[in-house]
């Protein structure tokens, strides 16, 4: 009886060794009409897309946090931010994956927008509004997107992903822009108060439509972490991070992918 | 067809040039757009002056003037409690490098009320040469940015560029211009840079397209190095990727807070103004209704008016949002405020109210300023105007009266469409 298992046990390996060999020869398989060209026009025209979708996504959700460095506050800016940016990040991660076992939704993402955000600051901010480029600078996300895709390639889970990833994205974020932001955030003299340099470029850059009420410096319930408000902030931003983790999923699995599986033939 | 289609196209693309030809340029700021509710009944700017109105680069205007937050203030909108005065300019064309509001340094906003009276003072510098229209204006929570009369300030070019020096607390004296911008664009292109070496290792050493075939016949946590989907090597080289992005985010971080070694939060400021007196009591006011005629831009309102103190008095300004008229000279009407925002006001019977004397004055307006600024609702769900009357006595003192009016359209037009 025993050896009758073994038999049937060893059956199903090779058969499944068998499968796998020829999804090898598959994976090499040399297509006569289908080569590199495709996939290189495929990789390039996607970046227009994919820019635009996390460009607009952005400034929806996070708006004037990522316009302006008096907007880039220790309490509210990591968390819109983390929220904001990880939405398209995580539907790319989840096409790109399981459509070619690709750990490179999040990076490729963080580079089309870095390519968006940063044409769109310069052209229209810079040159046509005359805002200097070094009160509006974008935030980057691509090594937060590095961080994430190495995190999905290591766990293979969506679902580890989201609980580990998420949490680095939100520190990630936060990180890599504060090294620019910190020269902003030196203190100076300035209209009869000691303010930073991020708020004087607030104040003199002059913006009428966006009163400086409606910063949100100090303003919130976070009284009694004896001043650590920013590392209160960072936990928080990794679990609103990990709520936009699975909006982008949303995105990528229903709205993305499920109506083109509809329409493909399936072997 | 082929003809046709090139004709209409051409046709379509004349028409566009048209269009954009004739187009006019944008020189106000969209004021006009507003509701008259949102002006007339909101607040009144008086004593507004911009000057110089010609300078160069690096060269400094004055903004100053008084606004007040009518008692009129619509119930339709918030109740006004924080509101921030700034200059309304076409973008950062100046900058703004002192302000202040009942002689406070105003770094941000300030508490407000109804019947509140804000002066304001502030130094713009030229930033970048061209004609630009400059108005104060009073941004309230909850309502928006309402603005006061505009001149126009002519930028020249300098020989010198635009410079904002700014001494920071330790001593540095930086350009804030520029300072900090090259390093934000390196650090985060230096990412970029990695972004994309990642991206190229996976798209030069492996296809793209023809792996769908693959990975549809797989569980979505199978990375499947046997078949070589993601091998052992790639591994290898995203470690080494991942730990090139650590290592630049501990140098850059190291970087950053040695260079900056002190560091604050944004800071916010919002204080309550000195109170300012709409001046000593000597006049009450009341409106008895309004007419307006559209064609003539004509504008009457009846105001009963008693004499409270015991010297005559006499009604000098009305102010109604962004506008004064002025019952005297041109001479008075110049000194009022902006020539574009400024008219004549007809009072009649004119001359001074005595001493507990209660009179019926009618208050007429010509002024084309109505409806280039839309001042006046003609047809509205809430059919009233508000104003601040002036009243002088001959000892130097003056009150502000705010009156509120129905207005009655004496013209009225046949409408379409809703």
């Amino acid at each position: 009886m025993a050896t009758e298992t073994t038999t049937v046990t060893d059956i199903a390996d090779a058969a499944e060794r068998q499968r796998r060999l020829e999804l090898k020869e598959l994976l090499n398989k040399k297509y006569k009409w289908v080569d590199w060209k495709w996939d290189l026009v495929f990789w390039t025209t996607a970046v227009f897309v994919v820019a635009g979708a996390a460009d607009i996504t952005k400034q929806l959700f996070a708006g004037d946090w990522d316009f302006w460095t008096d907007w880039k506050d220790p309490q509210w800016w990591p968390v819109v931010t983390a929220f904001a940016t990880i939405i398209i990040p995580s539907t790319l991660q989840y096409i790109q994956w399981t459509a070619w076992r690709f750990p490179t939704g999040a990076t490729y993402t963080a580079c089309c927008l870095f390519f968006a955000a940063w044409v769109g600051r310069y052209f229209q901010w810079d040159l046509a509004a005359t805002y200097p480029m070094n009160f509006v600078w974008p935030a980057s996300v691509v090594c937060a997107g590095i961080l994430m895709d190495w995190t999905l390639m290591k766990t293979k889970s969506f679902i580890l992903t989201s609980l580990i990833g998420a949490h680095v994205w939100a520190i990630a974020v936060w990180a890599y822009n504060y090294v620019p932001l910190a020269a902003f955030l030196q203190p100076a003299h300035f209209m009869d108060h000691v303010v930073t340099v991020a708020d004087v470029q607030g104040i003199a850059y002059i913006r009428s439509q966006t009163p400086e009420y409606l910063r949100l410096i100090e303003r919130g319930a976070l009284r009694s972490f004896l001043g650590e408000t920013q590392y209160v902030s960072l936990a928080f931003a990794g679990t609103a991070a990990f709520v936009g983790y699975w909006i982008g999923q949303f995105i990528g699995r229903y709205l993305a992918v499920w109506p083109i599986r509809r329409y493909l033939k399936t072997v | 067809m082929g003809k046709r289609f090139v004709l209409g196209s051409v046709g379509v693309l004349l028409v566009l040039a048209a269009i954009v030809a004739n187009t006019p340029n944008v020189a106000a700021h969209g004021e006009a757009a507003d509701e008259p509710f949102l002006k007339n009944m909101t607040t009144a700017f008086f004593n507004v002056s911009v000057s110089p109105t010609e300078i160069e680069v690096g060269e400094p205007v004055k903004v100053t003037g008084s606004v007040k937050i009518l008692e009129t203030w619509p119930h339709t909108l918030e109740t006004p409690e924080i509101a921030s005065i700034m200059p309304v300019v076409p973008g950062p064309v100046f900058v703004l490098k002192e302000r202040f509001v009942n002689g406070t340094a105003a770094i941000g906003s300030f508490f407000a009320q109804k019947g509140g009276i804000y002066e304001f003072e502030m130094e713009l510098v030229g930033k970048e040469p061209g004609d630009w229209h400059v108005h104060p204006g009073i941004a309230v929570y909850g309502t928006g940015t309402l603005i006061g009369p505009g001149e126009w300030v002519t930028v020249k070019p300098s020989d010198e560029p635009f410079s904002f020096p700014l001494t920071l607390l330790s001593g540095e004296t930086i350009e804030l211009s520029t300072y900090g911008g090259a390093f934000a664009w390196w650090w985060s292109f230096a990412g970029f840079v990695l972004g994309v070496a990642w991206i190229l290792y996976w798209t030069t050493n492996k296809r793209t397209v023809t792996n769908l075939a693959v990975t549809v016949q797989l569980p979505v946590n199978d990375d499947a190095p046997d078949i070589g989907l993601i091998t052992p090597r790639d591994h290898m080289w995203m470690n080494v990727i991942v730990g090139v992005t650590l290592v630049m985010l501990v140098v850059g971080w190291t970087y950053a807070t040695s260079n900056a070694p002190v560091r604050w939060p944004q800071q916010t400021d919002w204080f309550t103004p000195e109170f300012i007196s709409s001046g000593e009591k000597m006049a009450e006011a009341q409106a008895s209704g309004a007419t307006y005629d559209e064609a003539s831009e004509t504008l009457e309102m009846k105001v009963q008016v008693t004499n409270v103190i015991d010297s005559d008095i006499a009604l000098t300004q009305l102010t109604m949002a962004m506008a004064t008229f002025v019952n005297g000279p041109e001479a008075e009407q110049a000194k009022a405020g902006p020539s574009d925002f400024v008219g004549r006001l007809e009072v009649q019977p004119d001359g001074p109210i005595a001493p507990g004397e209660n009179k019926e004055l009618t208050l007429t307006i010509s002024s084309s300023i109505f409806s280039e600024e839309r001042l006046i609702p003609t047809q509205a769900p809430q059919q009233f105007i508000g104003a601040v009357l002036r009243f002088e006595n001959g000892n130097d003192g003056h009150e502000l009266v705010t009156v509120r009016s129905n207005v009655i359209p004496t013209q009225f037009r046949s409408t379409y469409l809703p």
